[in-house]
Formats: C-alpha cells, sequence, structure tokens
C-alpha cells in the first residue's frame, strides 16, 4: 500500500471523527436546549420549581453522560483505526488489508 | 488517480476543503499541475522529465468549485478523437503543451490565487524551453482563480504575468453566483428563528466551505468579503477588480433556455448569463464573447461546439 494511499485512508478516518465529533456537539445543544424549554415553564412555576430543577439537573446530566460516551468511543475507534493503519504502512506487506484508495 | 475517486475527492474538496486543509486532513488536495494523472515537478529535472515534448506554448487549464482535471474528460464516445479533452486537442491542433491545474476548491479563492501565483512563478523558472506564452482556459470557478492569482502577480510583479497573452473563462461568475447568495440569506434568515434544531440546520447549511462562499461576489483578495450583504438584491454588487489589463479575455457563458429573461436569471443554473459575460468595466467586443444554448454548466468544459470557439481564438494571432 502506498503511502498516498495510506495518508488518504487517514484522512477518510479523521473526517469521520471530525464529523462524528462535531456532529454530537451540535446535536447535543440542539437537544440541551429544546428539553431546557419545558423545563423553564415547570421551574418557574413555585409549587413545582424545585422538583422540576432537579429532574433537568438530572436529565442534562444523563444526556451529557450519553453524548460524551458516544465522543469517547468514537475517539478510540479513531485511535484504533490509526494503529491499523500504521501497521500497513508501506514496508510491512502489499496483502490488501484495505481497497486501494487510488 | 482513478477518475472516480479523482472526482469524489474533488466534490469533497470543494465541500469542506477548508476543513481539511486546516485539520491536515490527508483528503485534501494539494494544488499541483498534473498531466495524466500525476503531478509534474516544478523544477527543471522533474519538468524536463514530465514534459519531453515541451512546446514554447502552455495551455493551462483550470478546473471550477468541486471539480478535478477530471471534469475535462469527454463522455466516452465510440470515435477516439472524440475522448480528447481540450488540452489534448490544443496540443494536437495548435502545438499548445496543456498542463491541467488541480486543487483544492475549497480553499478561499483568495489562498488558492496566491498559490497559483507561486506555481506559475516556478513553473516559468524552471520550464525547460524558453516560454513565449501561457493560456489559460479556466471554468467557473477557476476563472476567479485566475484572476486571483493575476492580481497577486500584478501586486509582486510576477513574470509570468506578462506571458499570459489570451484567457479563455467557460461560466465564471464575474459578478458572483446568485445561488451561493441565496444559500446566505437562507442561513441567515433560519439563524434568525428561536428554534434550536432550526438553528442546527443553519449550522449544517454554513459548513458551505470558504471557497464556495467566495463565490457568491467573486471574492477575489481577502478584503473584498468586507462587501458581503446578508440580503439579495436584484443586481449583483460592484466588483472592485477589473479583469486583469493585457490580456486578451474570452467570456463563454451556457444557458439551459434560448428566452432571454431566462438566461439572464437563471444562465446555465449556476452562473447567469450576465454574470459569466462582464467585463468588468471593460466592454468586450462581440467577437469576445459567446453564449452556447442548451449547455450545461459542467457541459462547457467538454463540449465540442466549445472547443471549436476556444480554438478560434487561441490560433488567432493578430
Amino acid at each position: 500500500m502506498t503511502s498516498l494511499t495510506l495518508r488518504r485512508w487517514r484522512g477518510v478516518k479523521d473526517l469521520l471523527e471530525d464529523a462524528v465529533e462535531h456532529g454530537s456537539r451540535a446535536v447535543q445543544r440542539a437537544h440541551t436546549e429544546t428539553a431546557g424549554r419545558p423545563f423553564a415553564v415547570l421551574e418557574a412555576i413555585p409549587l413545582v420549581a424545585l422538583p422540576a430543577r432537579g429532574v433537568h439537573l438530572v436529565h442534562d446530566a444523563i444526556v451529557t453522560t450519553v453524548y460524551g460516551v458516544l465522543r469517547l468511543v468514537n475517539r478510540a475507534a479513531g485511535i484504533a483505526a490509526g494503529v491499523a493503519l500504521d501497521l500497513c504502512e508501506p514496508g510491512t506487506d502489499e496483502g490488501g488489508r484495505l481497497p486501494p484508495l487510488t | 488517480m482513478g477518475s472516480r475517486l479523482d472526482s469524489a475527492l474533488g466534490v469533497l474538496n470543494g465541500l469542506v476543503g477548508d476543513h481539511l486543509e486546516r485539520t491536515g486532513n490527508g483528503l485534501a488536495t494539494p494544488m499541483e499541475l498534473v498531466r495524466d494523472g500525476a503531478a509534474i515537478p516544478l523544477d527543471s529535472a522533474g519538468l524536463s522529465r514530465a514534459l519531453p515534448e515541451a512546446t514554447a506554448r502552455v495551455a493551462l487549464l483550470v478546473h471550477g468549485a468541486m471539480g478535478s482535471e477530471s471534469v475535462w474528460r469527454p463522455r466516452r464516445g465510440a470515435d477516439p478523437a472524440q475522448r480528447l479533452d481540450y488540452g489534448q486537442l490544443l496540443a494536437r491542433d495548435l502545438g499548445y503543451t496543456p498542463l491541467y491545474l488541480r486543487y483544492n476548491s475549497g480553499r478561499a479563492i483568495p489562498d488558492n490565487g496566491a498559490d497559483l501565483a507561486a506555481t506559475l512563478d516556478r513553473l516559468v523558472g524552471a520550464y525547460p524551453v524558453a516560454l513565449e506564452e501561457i493560456a489559460v482556459v479556466a471554468h467557473s470557478m477557476g476563472g476567479l482563480v485566475t484572476r486571483s492569482a493575476c492580481q497577486v502577480a500584478l501586486t509582486e510583479d510576477h513574470r509570468w504575468l506578462r506571458l499570459v497573452r489570451r484567457a479563455v473563462y467557460l461560466g465564471t461568475p464575474h459578478r458572483g453566483a446568485p445561488l451561493e447568495r441565496w444559500g446566505r440569506v437562507l442561513a441567515t434568515l433560519l439563524r434568525r428563528v428561536d428554534d434550536p434544531f432550526t438553528r442546527l440546520a443553519a449550522d449544517i447549511g454554513d459548513l458551505r466551505s470558504d471557497g464556495v462562499k467566495d463565490l457568491g461576489d467573486a471574492d477575489l483578495r481577502h478584503q473584498d468579503r468586507a462587501r458581503r450583504r446578508p440580503t439579495v438584491g436584484r443586481r449583483d454588487l460592484p466588483h472592485p477588480i477589473p479583469l486583469p489589463p493585457g490580456i486578451r479575455h474570452y467570456l463563454v457563458a451556457a444557458t439551459l433556455s434560448d428566452g432571454q429573461r431566462l438566461a439572464a436569471t437563471v444562465g446555465d443554473v449556476l452562473v447567469p448569463v450576465p454574470s459569466a459575460t462582464d467585463g468588468l468595466g471593460w466592454a468586450p467586443p462581440p467577437s469576445h464573447v459567446r453564449v452556447f444554448p442548451g449547455v450545461g454548466h459542467f457541459q462547457l468544459a467538454r463540449d465540442p461546439g466549445v472547443y471549436a470557439q476556444i480554438k478560434a481564438w487561441l490560433e488567432d494571432t493578430r
């Protein structure tokens, strides 16, 4: 496999990582803002304000955790793919571990 | 490079090439002069090796947004003569040495212009024979990149500019591309709606590359972006940079419709006829302008009728 091919495969990997990273942050932001609207209404009613604030905090914590784990898995997969690509560096083989991107 | 991969990378670079470059991504296309799909080293030995048949006249073919040098490749026909691209035809008919520019069309036009100026400076310095002429054939955004490079060459007094005698612009939006301006307005409107998911849609819309955004008002220099408006007027903004002096400019437009009004507003869908045929202060003689009805924007880069016109212009040595 040529270095150009490997550079491109690394590019595909990096682009997918970037897409998941930035995409998940943008969707998380929209998700949190959307969910915040009904919570804001409930938190303005004195009778339910306190429990609503508690549920809101728990909700946001869960959302942050879920999207955070998604990004963590994405980065871990990226590192694993990077190591696999390192093993394909020229000189290691021409055996076609990956289809040619040339 | 495989043709399909080549085209796919061209589109990807046009869409997010600025991001690819900023992040050092391996999919970013570097600016190169290419022949037969291979980059030409810009040193004397490399050029001599790559161009054993180099002539004193070079035809530089510059592709447009989301393109690559494969944009010049004709659709496969039964006749082998019909499979020749404009560069190969100019070599056969007029003795030009064709060189194809490959670049990341998602980068800002001024950045590509500066790199093209530097590339041509190196080419002229290392070209294997005494160079008499560089003829430019530029498609779409390629014309703006060329004009931006000329602007740099004028400022920095590059000698290659004196060799450029003729430039043919195929569907180049000299006054800008209204479609991109509409995209800009849509993103602005979406951002004004107080809804997170609408803002998300606006963010996705704003992912358009710097190169595509520069097409809106044909920004050739970074400072030209200050002219941008968040609205779309019926008239294009006045352009601050005239066509470079000392060059014979030839303007080609395409229209999908024969009707004058539709041609003026729609053109080839991507570029209206007035934008493609505007001399920007210089009134082009009728013989320097040609409009091709029934031809699409991308077909301008591989149409036998368009080639016949290019050939007629370039063989006219008056």
